[in-house]
């Protein structure tokens, strides 16, 4: 059995080491593309998949939101709720918010959009809204008449929104009037302009909770508050644990947050990657089918040969299942290398998606499958064509 | 020793059915070396074939040393040629992706040989045949009569019993083909190598001890061995 794997390794090699270079060059180019494509799409769905996420969780909700309970729309107590859920290990801050939905006048134009009412100081210890400010600085504690507000509600002069809440050219300094729900109007200094890419959140805008409180006429109330925690992925878990230290309030993750519509994003991508792997696949199996079935077909007269003189057919299938093998490992070698390529060129230059830019998010085992199932295919495709040539009488091989 | 018996082999075109073997008995003692003569369409290259163990006969037997390789299977039939049998084409039929060393040695290495062991034999071999200087060159590098000369190499390297070579002088000039068959009688002579060669050729015959004549798949002829 060695005896005989040495042999075909044997043959194997000699037959890759001075065969066509072309023909090899060109196989393995395939097998690496193929390989590319088996990885690539996978890495953008966990692109996506991860921008979402850390999207939520940096801009939308942090990591869990604890709302009113049922019938309430407001949390009452929300100083000690939140100094309550702060107790609980593994949370690392905590921001209540106050939601409005109001009109935003500015030079003639209005447009309606979300308000919040936050504490600066603990919004930063759950968001990161304040470190993307791309004009002004972001709301301190003790601000009254300053709003911060998303880039995309500020708009540009002379943009209209497609559909998006757009006040078209607000810069850092400009006063822009908004109408509350309850009737009552208030004018504030534009502070800031962020841009998180998050379109929740670049079409909303920022005051005080302070100042929410004193034109809604609401006292140690909030309409939610955001819990960040140590670690990400574990939303279950913080959630079953903020329940057992007795809040009574709704507790949701940013997933329930978010609702159906990224599992149904991940699941329709899911499906396009299903089919763009079988179609690799197939091709994989075609192309190693094809490049082995025309070697064995030209080697038809030595393959004749190689029996004649006595050596064993399955000798013969395995130096061929062997230079497969060898294609293929090179052709993932490749393949891994022109990954690598691409993904550090779209971590330069990241695609962008309605929810944020997207990186490339390359997982092991992603790569892993990819290998195993190319290996998989190319030996079935290798062995197919070199068994049936293989099986011709002795003599009729010979003569070609 | 060879012992075939009543040999038929026909072969079926469409409807049309060619009989290359029409019974053929014949016996090759060790030591001997045999032509096989005739004209083109005998039998001769049909009947080294089955002796060789590359075709099966339509009917008949054939025990090569007390073995019937005919009741062998495919496998065991592979180990036969391998271990027992050295076989030289008309064609030469190298491996061309191998170095003439290579070629020489690759049966060797399925019988799992020693390396230092079969490298050694396989120079020798080749320096056996003249071609010591030429152990690295592929097939393309080489002359008809030095591609033929490491063909006869590769047949002998594992000792076989029979060394079968059908028509090993066809594709080369008189001079060449001369030097191949002043080999084979030094081998026969000087290691007792049982031959059965295939020819058409008349000045052949000197070299051969016995001569077997074929005509329409029948024996027409078949000499005593001149050394016997």
């Amino acid at each position: 059995m060695l005896e005989g794997l040495r042999v075909s390794a044997f043959l194997a090699w000699k037959a890759i080491q001075r065969g066509s270079k072309g023909t090899l060059a060109l196989t393995i180019m395939i097998i690496a593309l193929i390989f590319v494509n088996l990885v690539f799409l996978p890495s953008i769905i966990s692109g996506v998949v991860e921008t979402f996420n850390t999207q939520s969780i940096d801009f939308d909700f942090g990591n869990l939101v604890v709302e009113p309970r049922e019938g309430s729309q407001y949390i009452s107590g929300a100083a000690g709720l939140q100094k309550k859920i702060e107790r609980v290990p593994g949370v690392t801050g905590t921001s209540p918010r106050i939601t409005a939905g109001v009109t935003y006048f500015y030079r003639g134009r209005n447009t309606a959009s979300t308000l919040y009412g936050i504490t600066p100081e603990d919004e930063r210890s759950v968001t990161r809204i304040a470190d993307y400010m791309t004009e002004g600085e972001f709301l301190s504690n003790g601000d009254t008449d300053a709003i911060v507000m998303g880039a995309t509600l500020a708009g540009r002069e002379g943009e209209e929104g497609g559909g998006l809440p757009t006040l078209e050219g607000v810069t850092v300094g400009d006063s822009v009037e908004v109408g509350y729900p309850n009737g009552e109007t208030r004018t504030y200094r534009v502070k800031g302009i962020f841009e998180t890419q998050s379109f929740g959140v670049d079409t909303a805008a920022f005051v005080t909770g302070q100042e929410m409180s004193d034109v809604l006429g609401l006292r140690d109330q909030a309409s939610m508050v955001l819990v960040k925690t140590e670690v990400n992925g574990r939303e279950e878990e913080y959630k079953t644990e903020l329940l057992s230290y007795g809040i009574q309030e709704n507790v949701w993750t940013f997933r329930e947050k978010a609702g159906g519509f990224v599992d149904q994003a991940i699941q329709s991508f899911n499906i396009i990657n299903t089919i763009s792997t079988l179609v690799s696949l197939i091709i994989a199996v075609v192309v190693v089918f094809i490049v082995i079935f025309i070697n064995t077909v030209n080697r038809r007269r030595q393959i004749g040969i190689l029996k004649a003189i006595g050596i064993d057919q399955q000798i013969i299938i395995n130096s061929y299942v062997l230079q497969v093998l060898f294609i293929t490992a090179v052709g993932a070698l490749v393949g891994i290398a022109l990954n690598a390529g691409v993904t550090t060129y779209l971590t330069a230059y990241p695609l962008v998606f309605p929810g944020g830019p997207v990186y490339p998010a390359v997982e092991a085992s992603a790569i892993l499958r990819s290998i195993a199932s190319l290996f998989a295919v190319s030996v079935v495709a290798g062995y197919i064509p070199a068994w049936q040539i293989v099986r011709e009488e002795i003599l009729s091989a010979i003569r070609g | 020793m060879i012992v075939a018996e009543d040999l038929t082999k026909v072969y079926t075109m469409g409807r049309v059915e060619v009989r290359a073997l029409g019974g053929v008995s014949l016996s090759v003692a060790k030591g001997e070396f045999v032509g096989i003569m005739g004209a083109s369409g005998s039998g001769k290259s049909t009947l080294l074939h089955i002796l060789g163990l590359l075709d099966r006969p339509t009917s008949g037997t054939v025990a090569i040393d007390g073995t019937n390789v005919l009741a062998l299977s495919d496998r065991r039939r592979t180990l036969f040629r391998l271990n027992r049998l050295g076989y030289v084409f008309q064609d030469y039929a190298l491996i061309g992706e191998l170095t003439a060393l290579e070629n020489v040695y690759l049966t060797s290495l399925v019988r799992g040989d020693p390396k230092e062991e079969y490298l050694k034999k396989s120079v020798e071999i080749l320096e056996r045949v003249g071609l010591g200087d030429r152990i690295d060159h592929r097939q393309s590098e080489l002359s008809g009569g030095e591609q033929q000369r490491v063909a006869i190499a590769r047949a002998l390297v594992n000792s076989p019993s029979i060394l079968l070579a059908d028509e090993p002088c066809a594709n080369l000039d008189s001079q060449t083909s001369k030097s191949i068959l002043d080999l084979f009688a030094r081998l026969n002579e000087e290691l007792d190598q049982t031959i059965v060669m295939v020819s058409h050729e008349d000045w052949h015959k000197e070299y051969f001890c016995r001569i077997v004549t074929l005509r329409d798949g029948l024996i027409e002829e078949m000499t005593e061995c001149r050394r016997a």
